[in-house]
């Protein structure tokens, strides 16, 4: 073995300065730490009782796990982020149903076009303070405009998000002028409508687009899911209202196909793999099989009510409530079950071997790193 | 860019010191995570996190658990009391493809010019997302920081000519850095060499494209004596975007039913109100 010949360590000069770097930068005279990354803490250096203590030994040689320690890390997100799901979700699907009744509903469904449209803004506002809420570094939120990165959905999201804010922005305040502004309102309100859509059904690809293991197997049906469970909240808001006439059949119909859509997809989704169980226990078992049943039960409870005759202001009134306790529960089910599964590393090892991996890509993903030539915005 | 460069972390040279936790702590001057007493085996740290880019897996086993059968037998063939210990140092991985890096919002995760993925903490916003894509659990956020840190690969030292803490303080080359290419030849070599000896389960992990299909070959790879799961590797990893096309397919479908039920129902109302 041939020794590497010691190099002389050469004086940097202000270019290698530059490339060398990295965000934490030690001074090399006092050899402490003075960049961007100093002085970083942990806040709670002892874990919690009980996280890291001794596991148990679980299950048997032909099925190992390490100690029981979780494979992935949990994900950070709190409690913002399922209440995101739920109000973007709505205000998606209300953006939509007013951009539906301004192009083809005329004058009868005026009423409902301007509540769907203070619904579509004041959503997206309400979604923008429950993302930048759930920051690490809520100061830095207009980073997630700084590049368009097609393979993030987060990315993508934002970029929705963002659009569809500008675009309700036009559509509520200038929808109803006259002259250039007017048009410039109604191009805006027809716009949001199209976002609005992508708004509710990107959250589904946004937490399938993941390693967690009950999501990443339910790619399928998040995103109809979210799409469903949104119509049908933006229904129920809109039925509280309590419309009368065209207003109040769109309202109906519209609600009606989203909790029928919602429903399906949920029976779809906890539909377990015979070979691989452990995906989706955490919607069978415990306080997060709880939540989820409540959510399905809730939704569907909510579908009977405004699907009988006779319908009374207060039934309506009940069965709305109902399905918008369906929607929430739904959401919460689906991110605190998605967390359970990611702490239990049977559910990766589980479903990896019983080729839930990459085994089941029918092309494997092109080994090059993916990159993209496009400007990033500083 | 210069070669990609990588390490090679030979788990059967292994001997658990935890040098390069300690080095890797020191040079990048990482908080501590507390003392605490886990009782599993000789490790104390549990998992790669936000200030731990360096992690000593300690596995017991009996002749029972090793390899999951009879093999267990020859595998601790010359170990006293019918037992085996296995270690292993494990790393962010620097995946070809990186969930980390795909799922990133503001483009703070970026590749450098030594084939490494990188977070910029000066442009990360803390949202989160990569702890969530990465299929190996190795990226996460720090509670009052806000910000998701892994291992560099030292960028800063590789920067410089110099090789990553961890490498350097390894006593018995478990961990060695060099150029990818070179390091799987020597991986293949190094396998071929503990098969001839008789060691049973010994087996790359992510060396390749072709044997990690999910991950394109990771960049720090491994050689193990047991199954992955053994040491908390996942068997099967797959980046979360090989998938995602498939989701937005549905998420395509499921909004335009939404518009079309949407303008349905506008339709409906106004031909009623009209009749």
């Amino acid at each position: 073995m041939t020794t590497a010949p010691i190099h002389p360590i050469p004086i940097p000069m202000p270019a290698e300065l530059e490339r060398a770097t990295d965000g934490r930068e030690v001074d090399p005279a006092l050899g402490l730490l003075q960049g961007e990354g100093a002085a970083q803490r942990v806040r709670t250096p002892e874990p919690h009782p009980g996280q890291l203590a001794p596991a148990q030994f679980e299950g048997d040689a032909k099925t190992p796990t390490y100690y029981g320690l979780p494979v992935l890390q949990e994900p950070v997100w709190i409690w913002t982020i399922p209440v995101y799901l739920f109000v973007g979700g709505m205000a998606g699907a209300a953006s939509a149903l007013g951009a539906a009744s301004l192009v083809a509903g005329g004058p009868t469904l005026e009423r409902l076009e301007n509540r769907c449209r203070a619904l579509g803004l004041g959503g997206d506002v309400a979604s923008t303070v429950l993302l930048v809420t759930d920051l690490g570094r809520p100061d830095r939120f207009l980073n997630m405009l700084r590049v368009f990165r097609p393979t993030s959905p987060m990315s993508m999201g934002s970029w929705i998000l963002a659009l569809s804010g500008a675009a309700n922005s036009a559509g509520f305040f200038f929808g109803n002028r006259r002259g250039p502004l007017g048009a410039v309102g109604r191009v805006g309100i027809a716009a949001g409508g199209g976002l609005g859509a992508l708004l509710a059904g990107y959250t589904g690809v946004l937490l399938a687009n993941t390693a967690v293991p009950l999501w990443q197997a339910a790619r399928r049906e998040l995103p109809v899911l979210f799409v469903g469970s949104g119509m049908a909240s933006a229904g129920a808001v809109l039925e509280l209202f309590h419309d009368s006439g065209a207003s109040r059949r769109v309202t109906h119909w519209y609600g009606t196909v989203g909790k029928a859509v919602a429903l399906g997809a949920m029976l779809a989704m906890q539909r377990s793999s015979p070979r691989a169980p452990r995906v989706t226990e955490s919607l069978r078992t415990g306080a997060t099989g709880s939540l989820w049943r409540a959510g399905l039960l809730l939704t569907a409870a909510g579908l009977l009510a405004s699907g009988l005759g006779n319908k009374s202001r207060a039934r309506e009134r009940f069965a709305a409530a109902l399905t918008l306790a369906g929607a929430l529960a739904t959401r919460f089910a689906v991110f605190h079950a998605g967390k359970r599964s990611a702490r239990d590393p049977r559910a990766t090892f589980e479903g990896q071997r019983a080729g839930m991996g990459a085994a089941e890509l029918r092309h494997p993903p092109d080994p090059k790193p993916a990159v993209f030539k496009l400007p990033v915005m500083r | 860019m210069a070669a990609a460069k990588g390490f090679f972390t030979d788990t059967s040279l292994c001997i658990g010191c935890k040098a390069c936790e300690v080095a890797c702590k020191q040079w990048n001057q990482l908080p501590a995570d507390g003392l605490h007493f886990t009782g599993n085996s000789y490790d104390n740290t549990g998992h790669l996190g936000a200030s731990t880019w360096r992690h000593v897996a300690f596995v017991e086993q009996t002749l029972s658990e090793a390899l999951g059968s009879s093999d267990g037998q020859s595998a601790a063939n010359g170990s006293t009391f019918g037992m085996r210990w296995l270690m292993e140092s494990d790393v962010c991985k620097h995946c070809q493809r990186a969930g980390c890096l795909e799922a990133c919002p503001t483009g703070a995760i970026v590749r450098t010019e030594f084939d490494s993925v990188y977070v910029q903490p000066d442009v990360c916003n803390g949202c989160g997302y990569c702890v969530a894509a990465c299929p190996f659990g190795v990226i996460d956020r720090r509670d009052d920081d806000g910000r998701a840190w892994k291992c560099t690969l030292c960028y800063d030292r590789l920067s410089d000519g110099l090789t990553p803490a961890c490498a350097k303080h390894c006593p018995t080359e478990s961990i060695q850095f060099g150029d990818v290419e070179e390091l799987r030849i020597r991986a293949q070599r190094r396998l071929e060499e503990l098969q001839a000896r008789g060691v049973r389960g010994a087996q790359l992990y992510g060396e390749d494209a072709r044997s990690q299909p999910g991950t394109g070959g990771l960049n720090a790879f491994f050689l193990l004596l047991d199954r992955p799961e053994v040491y908390n590797l996942p068997p099967d990893p797959v980046v979360p975007t090989a998938k995602g096309r498939e989701s937005w397919t549905f998420a395509g479908l499921a909004a335009a039913g939404m518009f079309f039920t949407a303008m349905a129902g506008a339709l409906l109302a106004r031909g009623r109100s009209v009749r």
